[in-house]
C-alpha cells in the first residue's frame, strides 16, 4: 500500500534518515519506535509528501510520490500532524466542514456529519476549537484526519499527552481503521501502545534498526530462561532443576534455570519435576518485554556510533 | 476550484471572528473621509474664506479643465475631492499589512500550516485563496468607503460636483487602479510572509509596500503630479503585469520543505 525504498533526508551536511525502508500493507498497523530526533517526524513528512527525500523514494499503491503526483496522491493519505492544527477560531464543525472541501468530497456534509457521529463530537460542533481541551483537540484533529476515509494514514504521536480513555478511544478507532483494510503508521514513544497496537514495529534512530513483528523482536533478546512457579518450597526442587542446568536458582520463590532449547527441554524439565512430587503452578519462558528490546537495540546503537 | 473555495471561506471568517485585525482599514476609510470634507467644506464655510477666493487654488485646479456649470468654488471642491480619491488606494494596502502580512506567517505560527498542507491543495491554490481572504474585506471596505465619499460629496459640495467626478477617469481609477494597486500590495505580502519567518519582519518588510503608493497619493494632493484617465488605464495596465508577474514569482518562492522545517 504504501513503502518508503532506501528513504534518504539530509538538511544540510546533518543526516536525519538514512537509507529506510519498509512498507506497510492494507490492514496492517505498523508502529514507528525512535527517541527525540531519530527522523521519525521527518520520515512522516517524506511518506506525507510534504517534503522530498535526498534519495530513495515513496510509493503510494505502485505511483511514486514527486510533484506531479503529490497533490493526487495526498488526497489517499491522511496524516495527524504532532500538533492538532486546528483553526481556533472556527468551530469544530467549520474546522471539520473546511477540510472537508480541502480534500475537495462531494458530500462534505455528509462526511463531516459522520465523523462527528463517529467521534463523539456532538456536544462540541458549535464549539470553537480553542475552547476544547487537549483531548478533545485530538480527537477533532483525528476526525479531520480520516474525514476523507483515506486508504493510508500518517499519525504522528497520536496518543501524545492524552488520558487513558482517550488513549483508548484512539486505539480503538485505530483497530476499526485496520479492519477497514487502511495501511496505519504509527509513531510513538509509548512502547506499551506499539506492543497492543502494532503488527509490526520499526525501531528508528535515523537508520531502521530493527522491523519485525513485536513478538519477534522480543524472541531476539531471549535467553532461554525459564522460570518455574511451584506450590510449597521451590528450593525443596533445585536439585531437580539443577540436572537440567547447574547454574539453577531459586528467586523470590521462583525456580529459575536456562535451557539450551527452551522448546525442546521444557517438557520433560516439567515432567521431572512432577515426578519428584512438585506441585507445579506455572512454567514459562524468560520473554524480555519490547521495552527491553528497544533499549537494547539503542545501546547497541550508541555503543556502533561511540566506535565509528 | 473547491479547494479554492473551501480555504477562502476560511480566511473569510477568520476574519469575520477577528475583526479588530480590520481596524486599521476602517480607520483609515473614515480619515480619507474626513479630511476632504474638513478640507473642501467645514474649514471655508468656518473660516468664511471661500475655497474660490484663493488664487493659488483656482490656477491649480484648472488641470483639470473648467468643467461647464460649475462655479469657481465648486470647481476647487472637485480638484479636492479628485485629489483625495486616490487616497482610498491605501486602504487596501492597509488592509494588505494588517492581513496578508501575517497568512502564511500566521498559519506556521498557529502550527495550522503543516495539516493544511498534508490536502491536495496546491501552492497556488493555497497562495490564490491567501490573496483573495484578504482582498476581499478590504476592497468591501474600500469600496463601502467609496460609496460613502459619493454620498458625502452629493451632501455637502457644491451641485454638480458629483456629476462632474463621475468620469471615466474616476472609474479607471476606482474600479481599476484601485483593486489592481490591492492586488499588487496583497501579492507582494503574500510574498513577503512566505518567505519571512517571523511576523514582526513580515510587518516591517510590508511597511516598503505603502512607500510607492504613498508618492503617488502625495504627488497627486500636491498638484506636483495629475494622471489623466489615459495614463491611470496604462498605470492599471502595468499593475496587471506586476501582479501576474508576482503571482507566478510567489508560487516558485514558495518552499514548503522550507517553511516546515527550518521556520520555528
Amino acid at each position: 500500500m504504501i513503502s518508503a525504498r532506501a528513504l534518504t533526508r539530509r538538511f544540510g551536511s546533518r543526516i536525519a534518515v538514512d537509507e529506510v525502508s519498509f512498507e506497510v500493507a492494507r490492514g496492517e498497523i505498523l508502529a514507528l519506535l525512535g527517541p527525540n530526533g531519530a527522523g521519525k517526524t521527518t520520515t512522516m513528512r517524506m511518506l506525507a509528501g510534504l517534503i522530498a527525500p535526498s534519495s530513495g523514494s515513496v510509493t503510494v499503491d505502485g505511483v511514486v510520490l514527486r510533484r506531479a503526483t503529490g497533490s493526487a496522491l495526498r488526497g489517499r493519505i491522511g496524516f495527524l500532524t504532532e500538533s492538532p492544527g486546528l483553526w481556533d477560531r472556527l468551530t469544530v464543525r467549520e474546522n471539520l466542514h473546511i477540510y472537508a472541501g480541502l480534500y475537495g468530497l462531494a458530500q462534505p456534509r455528509q462526511a463531516v456529519d459522520s465523523a462527528i457521529e463517529s467521534f463523539g463530537l456532538a456536544p462540541y460542533v458549535s464549539s470553537r476549537a480553542a475552547e476544547l481541551s487537549k483531548g478533545w483537540r485530538q480527537k477533532v484533529a483525528l476526525a479531520r484526519t480520516l474525514l476523507h476515509s483515506p486508504a493510508v494514514l500518517l499519525l504522528d504521536e497520536p496518543t501524545s499527552g492524552l488520558d487513558p480513555e482517550f488513549t483508548r478511544s484512539v486505539r480503538d478507532m485505530l483497530d476499526d481503521r485496520r479492519q477497514a483494510g487502511c495501511a496505519v503508521l504509527v509513531s510513538t514513544h509509548n512502547l506499551d501502545e506499539a506492543e497492543r497496537l502494532a503488527d509490526r514495529v520499526a525501531v528508528l534512530h535515523t537508520r531502521l534498526l530493527a522491523l519485525d513483528r513485536p513478538a519477534a523482536l522480543r524472541q531476539r533478546l531471549t535467553t532461554g530462561r525459564v522460570i518455574a512457579r511451584i506450590a510449597g518450597d521451590a528450593a525443596a526442587h533445585l536439585p531437580t532443576a539443577r540436572r537440567f542446568d547447574p547454574a539453577a536458582t531459586v528467586e523470590g520463590g521462583l525456580l529459575i534455570l536456562t535451557l539450551a532449547g527452551s522448546d525442546r527441554d521444557t517438557p520433560a524439565f516439567v515432567r521431572a519435576l512432577v515426578a519428584a512430587g512438585a506441585d507445579v503452578l506455572e512454567v514459562r519462558p524468560e520473554i524480555p518485554a519490547l521495552e527491553d528490546v528497544y533499549l537494547h537495540l539503542m545501546a547497541d546503537q550508541a555503543q556502533a556510533v561511540e566506535e565509528a | 476550484m473547491i479547494r479554492l473555495r473551501a480555504l477562502l471561506t476560511k480566511e473569510l471568517l477568520d476574519v469575520a471572528r477577528n475583526r479588530a485585525v480590520l481596524l486599521p482599514v476602517f480607520i483609515a476609510a473614515l480619515v480619507f473621509l474626513a479630511l476632504p470634507l474638513l478640507v473642501a467644506v467645514i474649514i471655508p464655510s468656518t473660516s468664511g474664506n471661500a475655497l474660490g477666493d484663493d488664487d493659488e487654488l483656482s490656477r491649480i485646479s484648472l488641470m483639470l479643465g473648467d468643467p461647464p456649470g460649475l462655479s469657481t468654488n465648486g470647481r476647487v471642491q472637485l480638484f479636492i475631492f479628485q485629489q483625495f480619491l486616490i487616497a482610498f488606494l491605501l486602504m487596501p494596502v492597509t488592509g494588505a499589512m494588517a492581513l496578508a502580512a501575517h497568512a502564511i506567517i500566521g498559519e506556521k505560527q498557529a502550527r495550522t500550516l503543516e495539516p493544511l498542507l498534508a490536502t491536495p491543495l496546491t501552492t497556488s491554490e493555497l497562495l490564490t485563496a491567501k490573496v483573495l481572504g484578504a482582498l476581499i474585506p478590504t476592497l468591501g471596505i474600500s469600496m463601502t468607503g467609496l460609496v460613502l465619499y459619493g454620498l458625502m460629496i452629493a451632501a455637502t459640495a457644491e451641485p454638480g460636483v458629483l456629476a462632474a467626478m463621475l468620469s471615466p477617469r474616476t472609474l479607471i481609477l476606482v474600479l481599476v487602479v484601485g483593486p489592481m494597486c490591492a492586488l499588487v500590495s496583497l501579492q507582494m505580502a503574500i510574498v513577503i510572509s512566505s518567505r519571512v519567518n517571523d511576523a514582526r519582519t513580515a510587518q516591517q518588510f510590508g511597511v516598503l509596500i505603502v512607500i510607492p503608493v504613498s508618492v503617488l497619493v502625495i504627488g497627486q494632493v500636491s498638484g506636483a503630479l495629475w494622471l489623466s484617465a489615459t495614463a491611470l488605464g496604462f498605470v492599471g495596465a502595468g499593475l496587471f503585469v506586476v501582479w501576474v508577474c508576482l503571482t507566478f514569482l510567489s508560487v516558485a518562492m514558495f518552499e514548503r520543505e522550507s517553511i516546515l522545517t527550518k521556520w520555528r
